[in-house]
């Protein structure tokens, strides 16, 4: 940064003094009823847009926990992005940092908060440019079409399951599918490892159900592939009749 | 496509929980004073596909503005270039006329970044501030290509470095800057509260030529001599007192109530907002060089 004008390195101290009450010295000749209203108003709304983000983590850490964290991420995180809905993915970044708030947390914790946040994400994000797509037939010789909205999530820890009083001992390797229906909900679906790896195929490469079943029949050696696309294809004509899948392309 | 002319008489703030009342009771004579409305883009901006569908039809109904919480016109880190090409798109994208700021800051530039602290922070009264702000409302006009205005933020630390009073600040920004003024009604109030001066004599000494719109609010009372801008309680009548004045020193310029917090009803915003058009319509009319010098302002 460029010399500071003298207004400017005021300015620094009284930031200085937002990010850090409790350490970062008084501003002289400020009163301090009249800084704490910004202490107040500006830790507050941060909390608020956090909180509202992370119910669960909230609680499965703790009252005191969670107001240390958040007073860490206050003191320490930049944050680079004007818009108020970015906060909580600003607080997930925060949480990778080394030692967020000097706080051990728990191995799962991040991705309790990253699956909380994805609800937020799918259900806020611009709707993407739905690619044309036949209402469709059959699942099997066409391409299906996913909701653009749809993501695939992989998790070492069971973060669907987790609450107060059921915080994880051990990972437990976990697929999930989040999509935003026709009405606009955020849906999840807990995918098991051959379904999730189903899905990853037909959004990575053009094939039709039936070549991507194949395929993966293949990669499991399986003696009856047959059956592996007969059940697939019933998978995906269940992910049809749910919205994930909007139609086929030839 | 609104033209600033079409944003006249009175508004209000458009907060999401409002968005179905006005939607049901649209074209009802109880919100014939809804004449425009005011969006925050930062609420906006890549807001998802129903939050473009709300205000698809919005747009399609009433002049909108756009007033800003997040520009930083006052703070330590450079101008957030990138955000304002997205507010050009999205004022483009939607034909809105008008973009406002506060006269505030609300970046430090910790660890070389922007820093957002997400709150509207007092500038100190300073000669270098002046020429500080005044550049980057320069620059930002520039990159929008149309003028801004900026409006008279509340605030409740007074800078004890400051060199000139709040009233002198926001003239020579404005006229350096040579941009328009958004008045806040209700933050000239809390200023005058929380800093003991006379919001009468403040208001006499506003370049009323340059006004674009007002805001009206209420506040919370948090001891007799501090107020805060919360949005949150009804207009009280010091605050009326001062909107009748000054419809009288510069005539009555557009107008829109703000509700942020504790939103009541929409029918019991209505007769706040009627409660305006009813001072707009005993008050004379603006000049016309006030207005056409406004429209030309923004050229």
């Amino acid at each position: 940064m460029a010399e500071l004008a003298g207004f400017q390195r005021y300015q620094l101290a009284f930031t200085a003094r937002l990010r850090d009450p409790q350490n970062q010295p008084p501003l002289a000749g400020v009163p301090d009823e009249r800084m704490a209203v910004y202490e107040e108003i500006v830790f507050n709304n941060l909390f608020e847009s956090v909180s509202a983000c992370f119910p669960v983590a909230r609680k499965v850490l703790g009252k005191r926990r969670w107001l240390k964290l958040n007073q860490a991420f206050m003191r320490d995180y930049s944050a680079n992005d004007p818009l108020f809905r970015s906060i909580p993915a600003q607080f997930i970044e925060f949480l990778q940092l080394p030692a967020p708030g000097l706080q051990q947390l728990p191995p799962y914790f991040i991705s309790l908060c990253h699956y909380e946040w994805v609800e937020l994400s799918v259900a806020s994000a611009a709707a993407a440019v739905i690619q044309e797509a036949q209402p469709a037939v059959d699942l099997g010789h066409g391409r299906p079409v996913f909701s653009p909205s749809m993501q695939l999530l992989n998790y070492e820890y069971a973060v669907h399951r987790i609450s107060p009083r059921h915080k994880p001992r051990q990972p437990e390797s976990t697929q999930l599918l989040v999509f935003r229906n026709a009405d606009d909900h955020v849906k999840f679906i807990e995918l098991n490892a051959v379904t999730y790896r189903l899905i990853s195929l037909l959004q990575d490469q053009p094939l039709s159900g039936r070549q991507a079943l194949t395929l993966l029949a293949n990669e499991l050696q399986h003696p009856q592939p047959e059956s592996i696309i007969e059940f697939g294809l019933s998978i995906l004509e269940d992910l049809r009749s749910q919205g994930v899948i909007i139609g086929t392309q030839d | 496509m609104a033209t600033i002319s079409q944003i006249q008489g009175t508004g209000l703030g458009l907060k999401r929980e409002l968005i179905p009342q006005i939607q049901s009771l649209y074209g009802q004579e109880q919100l014939a004073n809804i004449h425009f409305v005011e969006i925050a883009p930062e609420n906006w901006i890549s807001a998802g596909s129903k939050a473009a569908r709300q205000l698809d039809w919005f747009v399609e109904r009433y002049p909108v503005v756009c007033h800003g919480l997040c520009l930083s016109l006052g703070g330590l880190s450079p101008l957030n270039v990138d955000f304002l090409q997205q507010v050009r798109a999205f004022l483009h994208q939607y034909k809105i006329p008008v973009y406002t700021e506060h006269l505030s800051y609300c970046t430090d530039g910790f660890k070389g970044r922007q820093g957002y602290l997400y709150d509207l922070l007092p500038i100190p009264f300073t000669e270098e501030a002046v020429h500080y702000v005044a550049q980057r409302i320069r620059q930002t006009q520039d990159i929008l290509g149309q003028r801004i205005g900026v409006e008279n933020a509340s605030f409740y630390v007074a800078a004890p470095i400051s060199e000139m009073s709040e009233i002198d600040f926001i003239n020579a920004v404005i006229t350096e800057a040579d941009c328009l003024l958004h008045l806040d009604i209700n933050n000239i109030y809390v200023n005058s509260v929380n800093f003991g001066f006379d919001p009468h004599a403040f208001l006499r000494h506003i370049p009323g030529e340059r006004i674009i719109y007002s805001h009206m609010a209420g506040h919370y009372r948090q001891t007799p001599n501090l107020l805060v801008d919360t949005h949150g309680e009804n207009v009280i009548d010091p605050v009326w007192d001062l909107l009748e004045d000054a419809y009288r020193l510069f005539g009555a310029f557009p107008t829109l109530l703000e509700r942020d917090n504790n939103i009541p009803p929409l029918g019991v915003l209505m007769h706040e907002i009627d409660k305006i058009a009813d001072y707009q319509s005993k008050a004379s009319q603006r000049s016309t060089a006030f207005q056409h010098a406004a429209e030309l302002m923004t050229g």
